[in-house]
């Protein structure tokens, strides 16, 4: 199905069938349930898959499909439900015995009782809104001096921004990192786990490059079974099916704590799959379909190393500001190792409307060594013109030394912002070269100038054009 | 004939005749030889200036008629007037400057949201702010003019 804007878009051109569900803004169209419905009874579909945007976390939208006879390929309304809230799903961890961020459940408005509360979970401590999002409202307190002016502080910036100025504890992460643990679940009640994938690499808190294993679940085994029957408690605990993924904070020690709970598939699933060998699209289908999971905890090995990267079209040097436009010019990589996901082709417009994800281009190799090496050259193969893309700065990323290190946080990129250096300067043969290539296409502009106007002159021409268009 | 290229403000020296040694083997995909050696640049029209890329790395790239050395000026292309436009549709934030201001290379001009990011539009070039067009809390079109520089 598509809106207006994705008239276009290559998921329209390969399907074997299309429907029009509305205008390009996503409240009339990719999140109009009743539409939706609509077009599924009209072209007789058993199932609808959600994807991982829009609805695909939609309680209400799980149970309309259900009601009107039609499979809803993930979860159950109610595991997502009980799943969804972030409050409820720490709460329901928590009841299952999975490890959370140590934090008080009650707001710190009294300041002999916030002391309390920060003695016991530990200093450095986060003072969060509790009605909050985006940052407002948070401080960080490194010693109990800071405590009661960092509470007022926090507390009127949150009254600001939501009118309500209550503020809890929690225990802060130093250079946290991001890793989720990938579920599976039939309807019988069999659940197993797939392996971590570290996503640590984001900016504007929306993952870049996630890979499979973790670096830091490689220095520290143990940590992929007990991060992996932490994340089964949560899901046997809310009677999941079908998949999902866990995520969880980690520090370097290799501590970790529950975060929240997706209940759908994830943009990165491609890593688990070239690692274990798994589709898990088709695994969803399967499930949906009511069949059993076609193997057991003991089946599932990891082989290898996976790394992804999200190409999109935006801007590095600006503040990763998005760029729409056409796409001019396309060049894919491949060879060895080499998956890309892609919705793009040249002479195709990056609609303005949605995100700005265009492809994801995810290699695979024997060791985390050699899988960077082949997405570095991958991204030196891969040409898009037309709109500005990140790709030269994921080769700056993986030749890194710190992340060659393995050595990743949730702040990754902004430290490396901070620490990147001025690029030097080119070689003087390429310099040269850039020069000549640069003023032989200026001649040839003034050329293909003075050739139009010659062209407008000559009025042979013109009528022998229109006789064409006769 | 003897031109002057500004490759991120080195300057080249190119006679014509050095243009034996180039071939366009792609739209806008020059191929270089230089004593044997094959460089791949790419030569990318931009809104308001050009850029070359090579090896994954962009530059800021200017051809200078020497011809033209009265005014110091440049070639046709980032002389004169210059409209900044809007690079995709979006809604004006802020405006920066009024007619008349000098600005510097860099310089903000306006802010525009769009996709929920907001976006400052800078100065590609040193000018005086001719006209602004733009008004605080107006919905702008891709490619409508902002400002005029002159």
């Amino acid at each position: 199905m598509f809106s207006d804007a994705d008239r276009g878009a290559l998921h329209v051109r390969l399907a074997d069938e299309a429907e029009h569900i509305g205008p390009a803004p996503s409240a009339e169209s990719y999140l109009r349930v009743d539409r939706i419905l609509e077009a599924a009874k009209k072209r007789g579909a058993e199932a609808i898959h959600p994807g991982y945007g829009f609805l695909s976390e939609n309680a209400g939208f799980a149970e309309e499909c259900a009601q009107a006879g039609i499979v809803f390929i993930g979860p159950s309304p109610e595991s997502i439900r009980r799943l969804g809230s972030k409050t409820a799903a720490r709460a329901l961890a928590k009841q299952a015995g999975a490890p959370v961020v140590p934090g008080s459940e009650e707001a710190a408005v009294n300041i002999e009782r916030a002391r309390e509360l920060a003695r016991e979970i530990g200093y450095p401590v986060l003072l969060k809104a509790a009605a909050g999002g985006g940052g407002k409202g948070m401080r960080r307190v490194d010693a109990e001096n800071e405590l009661e002016s960092a509470i007022r502080d926090a507390s009127s910036e949150a009254e600001r921004a939501f009118q309500n100025g209550e503020v809890y504890l929690e225990k802060l992460i130093e250079k946290p990192r991001h890793i989720e643990i990938q579920i599976a679940g039939d309807r019988s009640g069999n659940l197993v786990h797939l392996g971590e994938r570290e996503c640590s690499l984001q900016r504007r808190h929306q993952k870049i490059i996630e890979e499979c294993p973790s670096p830091l679940v490689a220095k520290h085994p143990a940590m992929r079974a007990a991060m992996g029957e932490a994340a089964l408690k949560i899901a046997r605990a809310a009677g999941y099916d079908n998949l999902g993924t866990v995520e969880f904070l980690a520090d370097n020690r290799g501590n970790f704590y529950f975060l929240e709970v997706n209940t759908r598939l994830q943009v990165e699933h491609p890593v688990t799959e070239l690692v274990t060998g798994h589709d898990l699209v088709q695994l969803q289908l399967r499930i949906a379909a009511g069949e059993a999971l076609p193997f057991t905890q003991q089946d599932i090995a990891w082989r290898g190393w996976a790394m992804e990267c999200r190409v999109c079209a935006e801007d590095p040097e600006n503040q990763f500001f998005p760029s729409a436009g056409k796409i001019e010019q396309l060049r894919e990589p491949g060879g060895p190792g080499v998956r890309l996901d892609s919705g793009i082709y040249p002479g195709w417009t990056v609609p303005l409307e949605y995100d700005s994800l265009l492809a994801k281009l995810v290699t695979s190799a024997p060791d985390r060594d050699a899988a960077i090496e082949r997405l570095e050259r991958s991204l030196a193969e891969y040409a898009i013109e037309g709109v500005e893309t990140n790709i030269a700065f994921f080769r700056e990323i993986l030749n890194d030394p710190e992340f060659r290190a393995g050595n990743l946080s949730t702040e990754f990129v902004a430290d490396f912002l901070a620490r990147r250096k001025p690029r030097p300067e080119p070689p003087p043969e390429l310099d040269r070269a850039i020069a000549l290539a640069t003023l032989a296409h200026v001649q040839n502009l003034r050329q293909r100038v003075a050739g139009a106007e010659k062209a407008e002159a000559s009025r042979w021409l013109s009528e022998g054009r229109s006789q064409l268009l006769r | 004939m003897k031109w002057q290229v500004a490759v991120d403000e080195r300057i080249f020296e190119i006679d014509s005749e050095q243009l034996a040694a180039v071939k366009e083997v792609e739209p806008g995909v020059y191929s270089v030889l230089l004593e044997g050696a094959s460089y791949e640049i790419r030569v990318i029209e931009k809104a308001q200036a050009l850029s070359s890329e090579a090896s994954g790395r962009q530059f800021a790239v200017e051809v200078r008629d020497p011809r033209d050395t009265s005014r110091g000026s440049r070639t046709s292309l980032g002389s004169g007037r210059q409209n900044v436009a809007a690079p995709m549709p979006g809604k004006v934030i802020r405006v920066l400057v009024e007619v008349g201001d000098s600005v510097a290379v860099g310089q903000g001009l306006v802010v525009v949201e769009a996709m929920k990011m907001q976006n400052e539009m800078k100065a590609s070039r040193p000018g005086r702010v001719a006209e602004v067009r733009a008004r605080a809390g107006e919905t702008v079109g891709a490619g409508e003019t902002l400002v005029v520089l002159e």
